[in-house]
């Protein structure tokens, strides 16, 4: 397995895999505080899906 | 052009063998840590708020549903 070192030259590859996943961990960082349910500097109590958060039934 | 290349000096990327077994090593432990503070970031962030919601929505998740089953049938079987 060591040999893909000798194909790829590691410099370039921990320079595309750090800007990789920092490009990621960036998108996923930033879609979760687009979210009411992970939107951790909002703050507030955890908000339900919007499937639960159905009307109440015509009997209430 | 590659033929302006000494022929067969190392490898493509200009490592030796010894010198991607050392890379290698290193890479394969940097990963390792990686994996892990990532599997411990991601256990406590399901303890805070589980990204799979249950059959009746977030307020039971999965695993709290799963937790709850495994208890009633334990507490069944000893009643």
């Amino acid at each position: 397995m060591y040999r893909v070192w000798l194909l790829f030259d590691p410099r370039r590859a921990l320079i595309g895999l750090f800007g990789f996943l920092f490009i990621l961990a960036l998108v996923i960082h930033f879609i979760l505080l687009s979210t009411p349910r992970f939107d951790w500097i909002g703050g507030g109590a955890a908000v339900p899906s919007a499937g639960q958060m159905s009307a109440l039934p015509a009997s209430k | 052009m590659s033929s302006s290349l000494p022929p067969r000096a190392g490898s493509l990327s200009g490592l030796t063998e010894p010198e991607a077994k050392e890379f290698h090593k290193i890479f394969v432990m940097s990963f390792i840590i990686f994996t892990v503070i990532a599997i411990v970031a991601h256990i406590l962030v399901w303890s805070w708020r589980p990204w799979i919601p249950g059959p009746n929505g977030y307020s039971t998740s999965m695993l709290t549903t799963h937790a709850q089953f495994a208890l009633a049938h334990i507490a069944n079987a000893f009643a």
